[in-house]
């Protein structure tokens, strides 16, 4: 009943993403200037001190940030359909609303794998990823966390009617989540004020998650703050949770014609 | 007896203080070509929202294909198709994917959705441009395909709002033309919102809505009849003294500015005596055929179509 109007909502989204190589490149080039340029780097501070290699350390980090930046931002596509009338061609099917915003999710978590999986293949020619990674936890790591992303996307999007422009969104919740969390550092060495707000980031989580994956190297290099089942426990309760809000919250806006009323005084598409 | 696709009772509908839709009793039946009417702002739009389940109703009842608006959302919004005064694509997918979306949100498989999109850019001569991108069409064309869109799960029931606005003539026309198809090949009830008047005059049923209320319903030919044989114009700088002087020959005057409109149903000769007559005394006298636009100006004057009618 719900397969097809889900499929073709993930349809649109993956096709979308192909189309807009730019986008794509970005999602690649990102991550790889974190590793190569601030991973090099910092690593040759650390170094000094005898330290296991920085980059390897950060490779869960940037494999996250790929789903973190890739589910965000097609979760946030939901705020761009309003402003293009797709969402009217959402909103007039014959499907109960709470279903968009699953369906955006999903789409929005699958954009996020296929980007973190061509970023692994990239990582594997480069010679980063470790022979002892565990498949198990790899997958968990980076569907969890893909999902935790995009559910946390939807959120943003369902409480932002108004978002004008990604670079907002990017300073004001992407950043801080990405910084917060155990991407570049251990949670443990951080300052007792940071490591509270890092605790309370569920994509510490999701990061956290996959260095017990043992990407680069053993798990012991990557030094997981917490055990793998409250990661991925964590992973799941808030997106269980971010997604029963944004799906609240939505359809309450369309039974409540908020949503209605800024679709049909939009500027003419 | 035909069967209703559409029926409201005591349709409301108050934004705050605004009372956007006030009252709206309808009974549509099915195959029906019916024409919202009225000035932006009257709660055509408002009405077409509720009927389409995307507002709430603030009280009255309202049924689509037997459907309740208010509870059996998904069984009405199954049964209709929408196109909204903005159109509702995705500019940087093509012309069939789009299509292709919209007949997989209504959970229509992908063969089904083929066969009609095939079928609907035949008849809205839009084959050519399939693989084409929707940002790269025409608006006429681009609008075109929101009605292909808007029909693709071959509803029963048709929400037009507004489809020409913002269009030229000739993609007007061509508009008009595949609506009148989309009607004769399927016998698809419309739900039209012009405030283009000329255009609804092949409906079959209008409605004046005025403030959230409907003031005047009828065949659009009749409604124009009953208005008279013709509508006389005088430009005069004193249009009141003047308006005064010919009441009693030509009946209840309507006054815009410096202009004058009667409705009446004079001979020619006549009419040609008066103009001489006024010649001194008014810039301009003209007379011709009364249209939808004259029903709209003359909607509040019950005398005029009452008197007529009996």
């Amino acid at each position: 009943m719900m397969v097809r109007p889900v499929a073709a909502v993930l349809e649109r989204e993956i096709l979308k993403l192909l189309r807009q190589r730019g986008r794509l490149l970005s999602a690649m080039v990102r991550p790889l200037l974190w590793l190569l340029v601030i991973g090099a780097g910092l690593g040759a501070v650390r170094a000094t001190h005898g330290e296991p290699a920085y980059q390897t350390f950060l490779v869960p980090g940037v494999l996250g940030m790929t789903l973190l930046f890739g589910g965000m931002l097609a979760a946030l596509s939901t705020v761009n359909d309003r402003e293009s009338g797709v969402m009217r061609m959402l909103v007039i099917a014959p499907i109960q609303h709470y279903w968009i915003v699953l369906a955006k999710a999903l789409a929005a978590t699958c954009a996020a794998l296929l980007q973190a999986a061509l970023l692994l293949v990239i990582l594997g020619l480069l010679g980063y990823l470790s022979a002892q990674v565990s498949l198990p936890l790899l997958a968990a790591g980076l569907i969890g966390t893909a999902l935790a992303c995009a559910s946390l996307g939807m959120l943003v999007a369902a409480f932002s009617p108004t978002l004008d422009n990604y670079a907002t969104m990017m300073n004001l919740v992407i950043f801080p989540v990405f910084f917060l969390s155990g991407s570049l550092y251990p949670v443990q060495q951080l300052p007792y004020a940071l490591r509270l707000v890092a605790t309370i980031n569920p994509y510490t989580y999701g990061v956290d998650l996959l260095k017990h994956a043992a990407v680069s190297g053993a798990a012991t290099v990557h030094n997981p703050d917490f055990t793998a089942a409250l990661d991925l426990g964590v992973l799941i309760g808030f997106s269980v949770i971010a997604l029963g809000i944004a799906a609240a919250r939505f359809s309450r806006d369309t039974a409540n014609e908020p949503l209605v009323h800024r679709l049909a005084n939009s500027p003419r598409g | 007896m035909t069967e209703v696709a559409i029926r409201a009772e005591r349709l409301t509908k108050r934004y705050g203080e605004t009372l956007a839709v006030d009252g709206v009793d309808l009974a549509i039946p099915q195959g029906q070509f019916f024409g919202l009417l009225g000035p932006n702002g009257a709660g055509k739009t408002s009405t077409i929202h509720m009927l389409s389940t995307l507002i709430r109703p603030t009280s009255g009842e309202a049924a689509v294909m037997g459907n309740s608006v208010r509870t059996q959302q998904i069984a009405v919004r199954r049964s209709i198709g929408v196109v909204f005064q903005e159109p509702a694509l995705d500019r940087t997918l093509s012309v069939t994917e789009n299509l292709r979306f919209a007949g997989a949100l209504n959970d229509l498989p992908r063969a089904e959705v083929k066969r009609r999109s095939e079928e609907l850019l035949e008849l809205f001569g839009l084959s050519e441009r399939r693989a084409q991108l929707t940002a790269s069409l025409s608006g006429g064309m681009r609008r075109a395909l929101d009605i292909a869109r808007g029909v693709i799960h071959q509803p029963r029931i048709l929400f037009l709002d507004e489809p020409t606005i913002g269009l030229d003539v000739p993609n007007r026309r061509a508009i008009w033309r595949h609506i009148a198809r989309l009607r004769a090949d399927f016998g698809i009830t419309v739900l039209l919102t012009t405030h283009y008047l000329e255009e609804a005059v092949d409906c079959d049923e209008v409605a004046f809505l005025s403030a959230g209320r409907i003031v005047r319903r009828g065949n659009p030919r009749t409604l124009i009849q009953a208005l008279g044989a013709y509508i006389v114009e005088v430009e005069t700088p004193r249009p009141r003294e003047l308006a005064e002087q010919l009441t009693p020959r030509l009946g209840a005057a309507l006054i815009e500015g410096d202009r004058l409109q009667f409705c009446c149903n004079r001979e020619p000769a006549e009419l040609a005596a008066l103009q001489a007559e006024l010649a001194v005394t008014a810039q301009a006298v003209h007379w011709r055929r009364p249209n939808l636009n004259d029903v709209f100006l003359w909607v509040n004057h019950t005398d005029v179509f009452e008197k007529r009618a009996a």
